[in-house]
């Protein structure tokens, strides 16, 4: 477990590593505008079905109409019909962070990966070594499965099992012992969780 | 006196005296002793006890399982006490012994009692060392070993006091639980899978850590310290929940959202990116359903065009091909790594937090499965939702985080505090909504919940906000996709259809309830039952098929109800905003309209959305992956509330004068808010569902920040609520409870019938009560006992002719405690006497005898055999027991066991009571 855990770490940290040294393609920070056309304040038709969208990357004390809409249709719109426009547009400003996104996405990918490679291990390939998982199954037989005792046994098991592999082994026959009842108990017996 | 050092100042005064500050603390630390002293006259001297009890001891070595008693009708037991009332020599805590020994004289006793060199560690595990109790939980043999050595340094003549400083640095290690313990029993204290716990005995337990602790808070600065780790472990523990929640909760957001996206297509230049978020700073005005240059949809990148019948079929494809995936994987990593990770997992953390131990179903593994796969079968599209499961995530973090602090892992009792607060911070990140979690907490789950519960959960959940909060993992700075703002003043008369909707939404439940517990039924009794991962691909391949066609299941169920949410504003370009008005001010009102062709097709496809919502959620709540019913719920009362509401505004469209408008119509502007119709039936659906009311209630004006709407979703709860308790009894998690046989004793119902303790226990007429004497049983006897009957628990008595309570000693400890005296202490065999009592028999023939006491709980709760069941039910709740003994005249009877109860609760509701699976 603590492999695992320091291996996370590393991985975090790589992941961290990258993330922050890439160039950032994508903004985190954004004043996004929606107002009707321009047509309806020229022409004054109701015809209003297609909207402007405006987003622009401003302080947000300047993300409302005056601040991004009327710089960019100065040109379009004839003078004095910008006020008309401005009290029709909705104004936001937004943030997002776009590391947290992306090194979520990633870790997200990396543990769905991992826990696939691992399933399609135990299902192809730990059948072969079944051998010598009977083994130590039958050598922990006599245990109590309690966590306290493993906990209490932990000199003894330190003696017996120097090796950190047997120990892993041991953790994992363990565990695999529990998910096989868990398995029993839904799938077979339907005595849980219907 | 000293036994009971742990009461009282006398003590403290007089070991000061004698010794060097270091009062004799621990002769039993175990709370029994407590319990005992509670029960004892303040005389009697140990060594005067001890003779007394060696005496009698040797008698009476009954191995056979005799007639226990003889009840006539009325009850009566006529077993002839051999000797009663005070002068029984049996009864140790009797007033006529001498006053006054001392500390010496016991120790000495102690010492002489077994000879030899396994004597020190036998008196050590039996006496000396049992205060290196269970308390700290599961030492080690080891440690074990060395409390041993250090009795043997001192076995007849030195000074107890100088031992038990030796022995209480070791206590201080257990107690404070840093490193392992040296708890001579390991696993003292826990239980059994599948098991009820007895929350008074953990609760005792806990107090007498406490007490030890404060007591050893004098002694040094380090144990000052360990004090007061031990006295914010709880807030610490929590705060480390909120923050792990938090954290948990916002990596599901991102990566669920990032995952439904890649259904439809993919960012390439950024491929974490979500559509939105890829979309995010385009400044293209397309608006056909937030796509952009940017984003390419599958069809695009195997045709190159975005539209036509080509397009439209390559993405309908690859909608379903991930969809399968999704499913596939979900499905499969929670048959292969933890089978404990389906289904929405509330039932079950309500059953456990009523007191029941499932293993390794709050643990690791089961907290990434369920995260992993509540991601992967959210993004298949499948009709469920992720804050069910949130729920359980928490849970799983607290239950983990609470190894870390001994206090509350080596407790069940106490640990379920934790849980209770993690639950709190479960739906509070779910929903972004503190409060609202705190109370679901009280409301749905927690069976157990004092005030400080309230106060860590209350912490708890702001912690796991804030997180999230933080994180903002929607760019909406909110901590849910389906955050709006409202700030629409309604109508009085608007009460009556917010009630029709509460009618509407109750009918709904009911029928969804119904409809799922019937399927799920079928799938525990039938064959297809079988076929866990068959049956996910199948409803998956179904749902996606028939969702793809209507834009309203296409999307995420959490932006459809965004969608039914909102109010119809400029940004809002949907079909069903299609309205015939004209955007003049964004500020000012938004005045009603007629509504445009749009609004009538999205109605008829609202509709279609609701029927294969309806139809698909019941079909897919209980399959095999990780499935949450909350978001279904909502989606379903969303929907209704929203065709509810675009008539209402219609109605008062056309007819603005109408007397129930009150004239708040005819000034043009929108009086009617569709999107505040949907906020109440989402919260009438989910309410029908779980039958939840006040934390509903909370959770919807907490996602919606508008106060002012209270009212109308408490009487469209409350009307919900009624038309499901007619329509049918019990809530979506209750119905499972009840479905799955989980021994779950509902704090609600009432118990209304007229029966006798005496006729729901155990043994009934004519069958023998198994019990131990309390020191006349040898290890062989216990141990046949133990393998010719299966209760989980054995009640201890004086003797086989003396029917008279002494305690209770769990099935669990008394095996770990065998087991252990075999595997540790030399000189015990299948002769040995076990002994519950605190004496020491002066005993020269034979092996040693096996001292028990600390094992034995001595304060079980007892009731007489004509306590009204009512009364016992009542006891059952509201102190969580395991079992009650049940006396009569003073003598044992019987024993009830959670079980029986549950049992006969249902017996007398007409049920079948063989639906009570687990102990």
């Amino acid at each position: 477990m603590t492999r695992a855990w320091s291996l996370g770490s590393v991985l975090l940290l790589v992941l961290l590593h990258l993330a922050t040294t890439q160039g950032q393609s994508y903004e985190d920070k954004r004043c996004k505008c929606i107002c009707p056309s321009i047509k309806t304040v020229d022409n004054t038709t109701l015809e209003g079905t297609d909207r402007m969208l405006i987003i622009d990357n401003v302080p947000p004390n300047k993300c409302n109409c005056d601040g991004v809409i009327l710089p960019r249709i100065a040109g379009k719109i004839k003078e004095g019909k910008g006020q008309e426009i401005c009290p029709r547009c909705d104004c936001k400003y937004e943030n997002r962070n776009t590391t947290i996104i992306k090194v979520v996405v990633i870790i997200v990918i990396w543990i769905i990966s991992l826990l696939v490679i691992y399933m399609l291990f135990l299902m192809c390939l730990d059948p072969l070594l079944n051998k010598r998982v009977k083994a130590n199954y039958q050598e922990h037989m006599n245990e109590d499965d309690d966590t306290a005792v493993t906990v209490g046994n932990g000199q003894d098991m330190h003696v017996r099992d120097s090796n950190v592999l047997n120990r892993v082994g041991h953790q994992q026959d363990k565990w695999k012992r529990q998910v096989r009842e868990q398995r029993r108990n839904i799938y077979d017996r339907h005595t849980m969780l219907n | 006196m000293e036994k009971f050092p742990l009461k009282g100042t006398t003590n403290l005064s007089l070991t000061s005296t004698v010794a060097t500050g270091q009062h004799p603390l621990s002769d039993h630390t175990s709370y029994q002793a407590v319990t005992s002293k509670t029960n004892s006259k303040p005389a009697g001297t140990a060594a005067d006890r001890s003779a007394r009890i060696s005496t009698t001891s040797l008698a009476h070595p009954a191995t056979t399982s005799v007639p226990v008693y003889e009840a006539d009708e009325d009850g009566m037991i006529d077993i002839t006490p051999v000797n009663g009332g005070l002068s029984n020599p049996n009864y140790p805590y009797s007033t006529n012994g001498g006053s006054g020994g001392v500390g010496g004289t016991s120790n000495r006793q102690d010492g002489v009692g077994g000879p030899g060199g396994s004597n020190g560690s036998s008196s050590s595990s039996g006496n000396g060392a049992s205060h290196s109790s269970s308390i700290g939980g599961g030492g080690s043999g080891g440690g074990g070993g060395t409390a041993a050595g250090h009795d043997g340094m001192s076995p007849t003549h030195s000074s107890r006091f100088g031992r038990d400083f030796h022995h209480s640095d070791h206590e201080g290690i257990s107690f404070a639980g840093m490193t392992d313990t040296s708890d001579d029993i390991p696993g003292i204290g826990q239980y059994e899978d599948f098991h009820t716990i007895d929350w008074q005995r953990d609760i005792a337990r806990d107090r007498m850590r406490h007490r030890y602790i404060m007591k050893k808070r004098q002694d040094s600065f380090l144990d000052l310290l360990k004090g007061a780790h031990d006295a914010w472990s709880g807030w610490v523990c929590v705060l480390l929940v909120g923050l792990f929640t938090g954290c948990v909760a916002g990596v599901i957001d991102i990566g669920a959202s990032w995952m439904t996206d890649l259904k439809f297509g993919i960012c390439p230049q950024a491929f974490w990116l979500n559509r939105e978020q890829c979309c995010w700073s385009s400044n293209e005005t397309s608006f056909d359903s937030g796509n952009c240059s940017q984003w390419y949809a599958w069809s695009e990148i195997f045709t190159s065009s975005r539209e036509g019948f080509g397009a439209y079929v390559i993405s309908y494809f690859f909608y379903i091909m991930w969809a399968m995936l999704f499913a596939l994987l979900a499905a499969s990593l929670v048959r292969m790594f933890a089978p404990y990770a389906c289904g929405s997992g509330i039932p079950e953390i309500k059953t456990i937090l009523s007191g029941f131990i499932i293993r390794s179903y709050l643990g690791k593994w089961t907290l990434i499965i369920k995260s992993v796969g509540i991601m992967l079968s959210v993004s298949a599209g499948l009709s469920l939702g992720k804050e069910g499961p949130m729920v359980h995530i928490a849970s799983c973090i607290g239950n983990i985080l609470s190894y870390l602090f001994p206090k509350y892992g080596r407790n069940e009792a106490k640990k379920r505090e934790i849980l209770s607060a993690a639950a709190a911070a479960g739906v509070s990140v779910a929903f972004g909504a503190p409060i609202g979690g705190v109370l679901f907490s009280l409301e749905e789950v927690s069976y157990y919940f004092p005030l400080k519960t309230l106060w860590r959960s209350f912490f708890c959940a702001l912690i796991a906000a804030f997180i999230l909060r933080s994180i903002n993992p929607f760019g909406n700075e909110h901590s849910v996709l389906f955050y709006v703002e409202y700030n629409k003043p309604w109508i009085f008369f608007e009460l009556v259809p917010f009630i029709g909707l509460g009618i509407i939404g109750g009918i709904i439940a009911t029928v969804f309830i119904k409809a799922n517990l019937w399927w799920c039924r079928f799938r525990k009794y039938s064959k297809l039952g079988q076929y866990p991962v068959s049956e996910v691909l199948l409803v998956t391949f179904i749902t996606a098929v028939i969702a793809y066609p209507n834009p309203y299941t296409r999307m995420n169920t959490s932006e459809l109800i965004y969608l039914l949410f909102s109010q119809c504003g400029i940004s809002n370009q949907d079909p069903l905003c299609d309205y015939n008005r004209n955007f003049t001010d964004v500020n000012s009102a938004i005045e009603i309209a007629a509504a445009g062709p749009g609004v009538y097709k999205a109605v008829w496809l609202l509709i279609l959305a609701l029927a294969m919502k309806l139809i698909m959620t019941i079909f897919t709540f209980g399959m095999k992956v990780p499935c949450g019913l909350f978001i279904p719920s909502l989606a379903l009362g969303a929907i209704t509330g929203r065709v509810v509401g675009i008539a209402m505004e219609q109605l008062a469209y056309n007819y603005p004068k109408i007397w129930i408008f009150s004239g708040e119509c005819s000034t043009g502007d929108d009086c009617i808010t569709p999107g505040l119709y949907a906020m109440v039936g989402a919260a009438a659906v989910l309410g029908g569902v779980t039958r939840m009311t006040v934390s509903l209630v909370v959770i919807m004006f907490e996602l919606t920040g508008g106060v002012r709407y209270i009212v109308p979703l408490m009487a469209a709860a409350m009307a919900s609520k009624w038309v499901g308790d007619a329509l049918g009894r019990q809530g979506i998690y209750d119905a499972h409870i009840a479905l799955n046989g989980y021994p779950f004793l509902d704090s609600k119902d009432e118990f209304q019938h007229t029966t006798l303790a005496a006729d729901v226990m155990q043994p009934k007429r004519n069958e023998t009560l198994a019990v131990i004497t309390q020191d006349s049983m040898t290890v062989d006897d216990i141990e046949t006992l133990l393998k010719e009957t299966e209760h989980n628990g054995y009640p201890v008595v004086v003797s086989k002719e003396n029917q008279y309570l002494v305690g209770f000693v769990p099935r669990r400890d008394l095996n770990l405690a065998l087991a252990n005296a075999r595997r540790i202490i030399d000189g015990i065999t299948g002769q040995s006497l076990v002994i519950f009592t605190s004496a020491q028999p002066v005993q020269n023939l034979g092996p040693s005898p096996l001292k028990l006491k600390k094992i034995l709980d001595m304060a079980p709760i007892t009731v007489t055999d004509q306590t009204p069941m009512e009364t016992v039910v009542d006891m059952f709740r509201k102190l969580g027991l395991r079992q009650t003994l049940v006396t009569h005249n003073g003598r044992l009877l019987g024993v009830i066991t959670k079980k029986d109860v549950l049992r006969h609760v249902k017996q007398m509701d007409n049920e079948d009571p063989n639906t009570v699976l687990f102990n």
